[in-house]
């Protein structure tokens, strides 16, 4: 067991995704309980234009990823609630208009491209000391803003309106929320890759959800169960020599079986 | 009596759709008053105009001299529907403790004894997906009383709970604006409920039908005015 540690790349990955992990899993507490389960795949999937434009350039993806990340935080925020359209067609419109874009741009580029393959799908071999860096500052953030805001981002999210009333500002809360979730998303695209990363927002989600008598308690084995799922999904695919991000979503979505299963057993 | 609400002139417009031409009404303090009328007559629009959360088209709404908006944190709102995904697990104390976040913090000690005062005292650890209608409703009121509010306005409080539930929710908020002498708004379709409990009522089809005391405005012509019905409803009542 110990020679997993051995590596290099296997301690930059299990360190990525304890933070990842941890930061996902309490993010997707309040992106469940806004119904906006499709955010962390909109957010992923688009971020594809920001990737190919910074390939195309020569420029480090991630850093260019992030900032186009908030920008389709900021975007999908407007079309929801200043053009009033639904969350899941706000996310629809973005997530379909980066990948064309990402697309496109992606045309332009001459020859094989072996690095977008690792963010499509996710490579834990390709993350390298900034990326950990990245990784860490992000969760770091969030987790603090979290913890910090907790109140008010929760009465914003659960009671729009009763956070109106309250004073509090209800649209700060909810950019900052978005934003948060954009930035966590596209740190995770080594790990898992763009197409399985929205899987940490939700599985962990989805199993904490049948066990939990508090929102509080719902963090915390949000958090608790990504965590469980990523470090026994990369320890996992490194003994069996399989890719990384679909081993900890099929290992997820066992785990989510599993508990229901338990759940329905007791009632 | 001084005026406590002013709604001058008031018209709101969804785009093209106008839902509330020219209101006019004024309420004292410490008053209850109902506001009745059809599906898509505009009330809850009315509502939503009242606590702030939307601007009106045309006219003005002062309360207390003051914008809806400016004075929003004075106002506690019980919400027709609250929509909330049922699996979320959240507790009553939790819920009742979001507001701890806001300016006027409140102590614990505080949610337990407005849901004392609401008759909820035992729902405090209880899930809010658990809750009966009643039960749900009485939480939501408790929550505005959390910090002495002067104007509450209720969004047809009674829906989905049956009739002896639904006058106790009713007593509660007469109980309410006795002790607390809090100014209340209520939305009803329940005309015996407007009889008994409203000082005054305003009978609203996207236009004002009428407005004054139930016993006066309320008859076979404003009925039919407002539902399309006459007397045979108004006398069954």
């Amino acid at each position: 067991m110990g020679e997993i540690f051995q590596y290099t790349f296997m301690v930059r990955a299990l360190i990525a995704g304890i933070f990842s992990a941890l930061t996902l899993g309490a993010l997707g507490a309040f992106v469940t309980t806004r119904k906006m389960s499709f955010m962390g795949d909109g957010v992923a999937h688009a971020s594809l234009a920001g990737i190919a434009l910074a390939i195309l350039l020569g420029w480090a993806p991630v850093p260019v990823a992030l900032g186009f990340s908030v920008i389709i935080a900021l975007l999908i925020y407007f079309l929801e609630k200043k053009i009033k359209i639904s969350a899941d067609m706000a996310i629809a419109i973005i997530f379909t208009t980066g990948m064309a874009l990402g697309i496109l741009l992606l045309s332009f580029y001459q020859g094989y491209q072996p690095e977008l393959i690792s963010y499509l799908f996710g490579n834990i071999l390709t993350i390298s000391n900034i990326d950990l860096i990245a990784i860490v500052a992000v969760s770091v953030l969030v987790l603090g803003f979290l913890l910090f805001f907790y109140r008010r981002i929760l009465f914003s999210t659960f009671d729009s309106v009763g956070a109106y009333l309250s004073g509090l500002k209800v649209w700060l809360y909810d950019i900052f929320l978005y934003i948060a979730i954009a930035l966590a998303v596209i740190v995770s695209i080594k790990l898992v890759g763009i197409i399985l990363v929205s899987a940490l927002l939700v599985l962990p989600s989805a199993i904490s959800r049948l066990f939990s008598q508090s929102f509080k308690s719902f963090i915390l084995l949000a958090s608790l169960s990504a965590l469980i799922i990523v470090v026994s999904g990369l320890i996992l695919s490194y003994y069996l020599n399989l890719p990384s991000g679909a081993t900890i979503v099929l290992l997820g979505t066992c785990l989510f079986m599993v508990a229901s299963l338990i759940k329905g057993l007791r009632g | 009596m001084k005026d406590f609400i002013e709604v001058k002139n008031l018209s709101y417009s969804y785009g093209d759709f106008s839902a509330l031409e020219n209101i006019f009404f004024k309420v004292a303090k410490e008053q209850i008053i109902a506001i009745i009328g059809p599906n898509g007559s505009g009330k809850t629009t009315l509502l939503k105009n009242l606590i702030g959360l939307y601007s009106p088209s045309k006219g003005e709404i002062l309360i207390a001299g003051k914008k809806p908006f400016d004075y929003r944190k004075n106002i506690g709102y019980v919400p027709q529907r609250f929509d909330f995904d049922r699996q979320t697990p959240i507790t009553v104390k939790e819920f009742m403790g979001l507001e701890r976040c806001s300016k006027h913090s409140h102590s614990l000690k505080n949610i337990k004894k407005v849901l004392q005062e609401v008759g909820a005292d035992k729902l405090e650890k209880q899930q809010l997906s658990s809750l009966s209608g009643g039960q749900f409703q009485r939480v939501m009121i408790a929550r505005s009383l959390l910090h002495e509010k002067e104007l509450l306005i209720f969004d047809e409080p009674a829906t989905g709970i049956d009739m002896a539930g639904e006058h106790t929710i009713y007593d509660l908020i007469l109980k309410i604006n006795k002790e607390r002498k809090t100014t209340c708004i209520i939305v009803s379709h329940e005309l015996n409920v407007v009889n008994k409990y409203a000082e005054k009522v305003l009978c609203l089809n996207k236009s004002m039908v009428c407005y004054g005391q139930p016993e006066v405005v309320i008859n076979e012509e404003t009925l039919h005015k407002l539902y399309g019905v006459g007397a045979g409803l108004y006398h069954s009542h």
